[in-house]
């Protein structure tokens, strides 16, 4: 039955996974390219946490204090180039007070892109001398070494605000508590579910899950980002439908008698049990259609595939043995 | 071992389209790559601002090309890209592009490489400013560009000496070592490793300190957040949740009510974590993936304005 699309992404959840990603793909382009043409009807719901950063700037103007902006650990990823777009719009508010910023870099590559970035904002808001080499900083590749780094920062500079937002890891937590210790406003999100507890518990404000990747959208209002995030809404529905029809769906079949189930490398008919007795028996989780739409059977003979060996694999297989 | 061998160790055998063995051409390789590069680099400089946006685009399109083919194109069931030839056609384009994946992961490293560089350059730059102004705390600068040249010195020599020096791997006992392989051993197992397990250590303090903020009673979230807790924190207390669930079961033989089982700690503690905690933390899966899915979208079809275009 499935000969004809031998793909090993295709086995695991036939191609409903791949169909669902592109209809998801669909939906924010459509959408990006209606906010194109007008984006006025298109509402993006309060995040308080990203109505307090001109709180928090404000509050260092007035302290004559420095924010501090952390893109996580992670590589220059989707993640740390969210961020970075994020503290563009951060450093845009604070350069019109003329508040200094410190943004300290975990990976190499994300200080170079977020100098780029940093010091365009500076020369579009006419303010190219204020970018010191001290704005943008790199620290550490090293975990610890970067914690020591910017927990340093934060005590030395008594920085009055910190953002907190990217991939952080066992790090977040002295990062938020030092700032905690000096009195400095937090703002934090982490795209890990691991760490956004922490940094509930010890900052003031906190993005939770999409909120970070919605952060650009909200601030900055423009077609693109709110079209995508209106897309990635409609995906949110499609996902959060399919766990309900599901759920139903589910639910309704397994009070229903089986016809044949899975043994071993085979369907099996009950009719064709081994002691050729016709038992029905109440359909198992595996044995229902919603399931077996999301896990298909595959014979076990399509999983693995024997293929010639180059001859030069095989003049090595030979000295090796 | 010299260092052409050691980097003719290290490169890969087999040939694809996408990677070629240079063989005894590997310096004439390398100078072409080095050249190359330069002249790519000049390239670059040199493009006008308005260009550049083109230019970061066509990159980020190209890189991200096979990788994008190799999630859609049939990726042929356990294969071995490198050895294995290719059963039909369909096959064949997705061995040709399920190869291409690893040259551009290789390049990205490359390029990871030269930007190490370059925070190097940023670090050795803000710290050498702070001591020539004799900026406050400039004391620490200066131990921390010490600390910086000496690891470096000492990591280079003690692996050159492994690498290339030590043919029988005698150094890897401790007898035969010499003056600069303890030295290394006490900077990075001595000093560093130590220094980054207290680092480490100081986060039990900081979850104290955290904990007690939040579980304060001020609200009605606080307090929902500290009552499980409180339950979670309970149920790992062997003895605690044992001398609960006995007297659970006692009161279900007095009464005859099987439903009091639910309260025993191990049973509540498991309703919390499966019923509130994982479809929570599952949603918040499904929002980030999502949220993922879209950024690389955008910069992938260079709709992202964020950024240098900024």
């Amino acid at each position: 039955m499935f000969n004809w699309l031998q793909g090993e992404q295709y086995l695991d959840t036939a191609p409903v996974g791949i169909f669902v990603t592109l209809l998801v793909v669909v939906f924010i382009l459509v959408n990006i390219s209606r906010a194109k043409k007008g984006s006025e009807g298109l509402f993006i719901r309060r995040i308080s946490g990203l109505n307090a950063i001109d709180d928090a700037i404000g509050r260092a103007t007035e302290m004559g204090r420095p924010v501090l902006m952390v893109p996580g650990i992670g590589a220059l990823d989707a993640i740390s180039v969210q961020a970075v777009n994020i503290f563009a719009q951060v450093t845009k508010s604070a350069a019109q007070f003329s508040t200094p910023v410190r943004l300290c870099c975990g990976n190499a590559a994300v200080y170079a892109f977020a100098q780029e970035v940093i010091r365009d904002v500076y020369s579009q808001q006419g303010m190219g001398d204020r970018f010191t080499p001290e704005t943008v900083q790199y620290i550490s590749e090293q975990q610890f070494a970067f914690a020591a780094g910017v927990s340093g920062i934060i005590h030395r500079e008594k920085v009055a605000a910190t953002f907190l937002l990217g991939a952080f890891y066992a790090e977040s937590l002295i990062f938020a508590e030092t700032s905690n210790a000096i009195g400095a406003i937090q703002v934090a999100g982490s795209t890990q579910v691991t760490q956004t507890p922490f940094f509930i518990a010890a900052c003031d404000y906190v993005l939770i899950g999409d909120e970070f990747y919605a952060a650009s959208a909200y601030l900055t209002r423009e077609p693109v980002l709110v079209g995508s995030l209106v897309g990635q809404d409609w995906a949110k529905i499609l996902v959060a439908s399919t766990v309900l029809f599901g759920t139903i769906f589910q639910s309704v079949e397994l009070t229903g008698m089986t016809t044949e189930h899975r043994a071993g490398n085979a369907m099996v008919s009950v009719a064709e049990s081994s002691n050729g007795e016709r038992t029905e028996e109440r359909k198992k989780k595996t044995d229902t259609m919603t399931n077996r739409l999301f896990n298909p059977f595959i014979p076990e003979e399509l999983t693995k595939i024997e293929r010639e060996k180059k001859e030069t694999a095989q003049a090595a297989e030979g000295e090796g043995e | 071992m010299n260092l052409m061998q050691y980097m003719l160790a290290q490169q890969a055998i087999e040939e694809t389209f996408w990677r070629k063995a240079p063989g005894q051409g590997l310096i004439l390789w390398v100078v072409i790559g080095l050249a190359l590069g330069t002249g790519l680099c000049f390239l670059l400089s040199t493009v006008p601002t308005n260009l550049r946006k083109k230019v970061i685009f066509t990159f980020t399109f190209l890189a991200g090309l096979p990788y994008v083919l190799a999630f859609l194109w049939p990726r042929p069931i356990s294969a071995d890209f490198t050895n294995d030839i290719p059963r039909n056609k369909g096959e064949e384009i997705g061995f040709f592009i399920n190869q291409a994946v690893e040259p551009v992961g290789t390049l990205t490293n490359i390029l990871g490489g030269f930007l190490l560089g370059v925070g190097i350059f940023s670090l050795v730059r803000v710290h050498s400013i702070r001591i020539k102004r004799r900026q406050e705390n400039w004391g620490y600068s200066l131990v921390l560009l010490a600390s910086f040249a000496i690891m470096t010195v000492v990591g280079f020599w003690d692996w050159r000496l492994r690498a290339f020096v030590d043919q029988t791997g005698a150094l890897n006992v401790r007898d035969n070592w010499q003056p600069v392989n303890y030295a290394q051993d006490l900077l990075f197992e001595g000093i560093y490793q130590q220094m980054d397990s207290a680092m480490f250590s100081m986060i039990a303090f900081f979850i104290l300190s955290a904990a007690y903020r939040a579980f304060r009673i001020r609200s009605v979230e606080a307090t929902v957040m500290m009552a499980s807790a409180l339950i979670l924190m309970l149920n790992l207390m062997g003895a605690l949740t044992y001398a609960w669930g006995e007297g659970i079961n006692n009161l279900v033989v007095q009464t005859g009510n099987p439903f009091l089982m639910n309260f025993k700690l191990n049973v509540f503690a498991d309703w919390l974590r499966s019923t509130m905690q994982i479809p929570a933390i599952r949603a918040i899966d499904f929002g980030v993936g999502l949220g993922a899915l879209a950024m690389g979208l955008r910069l992938w079809l260079g709709l992202e304005k964020g950024g240098v275009t900024a």
